[in-house]
């Protein structure tokens, strides 16, 4: 009854459709080898004002980075944190989105974790067995 | 064999583990004032604790999601840390209570004051968060909390009239109680019972000890079993406050009050038993109370955390811990009563309870986090249940407080 090759054929991109406030937003990310490393905060955009536009004339924005630090507090309380106060994690560097975000390089490698650091060195690290497993 | 045993061993650390000061006290003043007219509320709330532990334990397992990293992802950053702020306040009450009921427990021991023991079960707390493994933690405070049987056997050693104690059980408010005291302390009881921390701990637990779904049946036996018989703990604490306390009109407003049945019906030697399960009992819930701020906060941030990382690896989650610890021997330096700050901790958790509860029940029905594993009708029609009792103990916890005067 229907014939197959009448129906128009959907060439739309393939991909998962992914909801940034759903998938993206308030989710996990971890290193390469399970250590986490943030919570994304906020998504760091790019064309909001001047992207390309499509034939619907819809403007194509695409994720930058995925940011964390501060910028939680002006995401609660409203207002704007300093462009350089942004802990930012490029998106080049996301490898897996599920139910936590993977990024392909170690934990340590990113400005987005140097209070661990900075508490490691100056306060856990130099109190005695704190570089020890537990036994 | 091995897995048969260690069913065994997880049922019995679930059994010594439900108990903590919050259900010590609690129990023992509920049943020298109203006898056992309240004790409808203890099945309430371990019916409750057993649906959402053994939740928030499946999605931990399945999904490899702790509690409040779902909170922080379902409610999102506002809502997530108007919980965070809640949640680690009412812990931090809960910690302080637990290590004033070390210090109290460790006072009947050795006739030293409370005060010189608060900084010893401070420090003792953080050697065991700093250097045990999780696993020896678990099991050993977990069996030296069975110690609080003593509890049941002084109930049998009282030889209470059983038909009439059966009679004492009907939901009867006493008319020497105002009712608004009746409802305030079955508020208590119910936040003692489901106390936010367990559901912590409970799936940050399973993360630790590296669960998967091939270790629910074995949760599940752990949870089905021994929270009912922990609650029997409960109740025999009440059992005994009624049958010592309620007829001489005494009240109880100290820890050395709670144990004095179990003095009267087994002497000495049965006191020892059950003071070795009351500092078991309080250190094991300060451990994890204190573990529970700890991973609150590092989950909401998304912070490395665990007890199975070095504590260089999971830095700002033992700076949070150590912090907790200094505030509340803070707390405790200035002399305030630690059964007091325990009477309030359980009734601020019954207020904190919906915001943690909620996201565990959408979470467990979210198919990309539990796959083929989502929440049966059932477990979510008995959950509704006890989410809609959740939320009227919430609201009416602080008008409660307020009329009754904190239970005066």
């Amino acid at each position: 009854m229907t014939d197959a090759s009448r129906l128009p054929v959907d060439d739309s991109p393939r991909g998962t459709v992914l909801d940034a406030h759903l998938h993206l937003l308030d989710r996990q990310i971890v290193d390469p080898n399970g250590m986490p490393i943030a919570v994304v905060d906020d998504l760091e955009l790019d064309g909001v004002e001047d992207g390309p536009q499509d034939a619907s004339g819809a403007v194509r924005v695409t994720v930058r980075g995925l940011v964390t630090g501060p910028v939680l507090w002006t995401r609660i309380f409203g207002g704007r944190a300093p462009e350089h106060r942004y802990d930012e994690l490029p998106w080049s560097d996301v490898g897996e989105l599920g139910v936590v975000i993977r990024v392909d390089k170690p934990a340590d490698s990113y400005e987005a974790s140097w209070t661990e650091r900075w508490v490691r060195e100056r306060v856990i690290g130099r109190i005695p067995g704190g570089r020890h497993a537990p036994d | 064999m091995k897995k048969v045993l260690g069913i065994f061993l997880g049922i019995l650390t679930a059994i010594g583990g439900f108990v903590d000061i919050g259900d010590l006290v609690t129990n023992a003043v509920v049943g020298s004032r109203f006898g056992l007219s309240l004790a409808w509320v203890l099945p309430v709330g371990v019916i409750g604790i057993i649906v959402f532990a053994q939740m928030s334990g499946r999605v931990a397992a399945v999904s490899g999601r702790a509690t409040f990293e779902i909170i922080r992802e379902r409610l999102g950053p506002r809502l997530g840390m108007a919980n965070l702020g809640a949640s680690f306040l009412i812990n931090l009450l809960t910690l302080t209570a637990e290590i004033g009921g070390i210090a109290l427990a460790m006072q009947l021991a050795s006739d030293i004051q409370p005060g010189l023991w608060i900084p010893v079960a401070v420090v003792a707390v953080w050697i065991v968060l700093w250097r045990v493994k999780f696993s020896i933690m678990e099991n050993v405070v977990g069996l030296l909390g069975l110690c609080l049987i003593a509890f049941a056997v002084a109930v049998f050693l009282l030889h209470p009239d059983w038909s009439a104690l059966a009679h004492k059980a009907i939901p009867v408010m006493p008319s020497s109680e105002h009712p608004s005291t009746y409802w305030y302390y079955a508020v208590a009881l119910f936040g003692a019972a489901m106390t936010p921390y367990e559901v912590f701990f409970f799936s940050s637990g399973a993360r630790e000890e590296g669960w998967t779904k091939s270790d629910l049946s074995e949760s599940r036996a752990n949870v089905l079993i021994g929270f009912p018989l922990g609650g029997l703990l409960s109740l025999s604490i009440a059992v005994c406050a009624t049958l010592v306390m309620l007829p001489r009109g005494i009240q109880v407003d100290s820890l050395s009050q709670v144990a004095m049945p179990v003095a009267q019906a087994g002497g000495k030697l049965l006191l020892i038993i059950v003071i070795l399960g009351m500092v078991a009992a309080t250190f094991g819930a300060a451990l994890e109370t204190a573990l529970s701020s700890g991973y609150t906060i590092a989950q909401y941030f998304g912070w490395p955390w665990g007890k199975f990382r070095r504590p260089a690896q999971a830095s700002r989650f033992h700076l949070v811990m150590i912090v907790s610890l200094l505030i509340g021997l803070g707390i405790l330096a200035t002399g305030v009563d630690p059964v007091q700050v325990t009477e309030a901790s359980v009734v601020f958790s019954a207020l904190a309870l919906p915001l943690t509860y909620l996201p565990i029940l959408l979470v467990a029905n979210d198919p990309q986090y539990m796959g083929d594993q989502v929440n049966g009708r059932y477990t979510n029609g008995i959950a509704l249940v006890f989410l809609f009792l959740i939320l009227v103990a919430s609201i009416a916890a602080i008008p409660l407080m307020i009329v009754s005067g904190m239970g005066a």
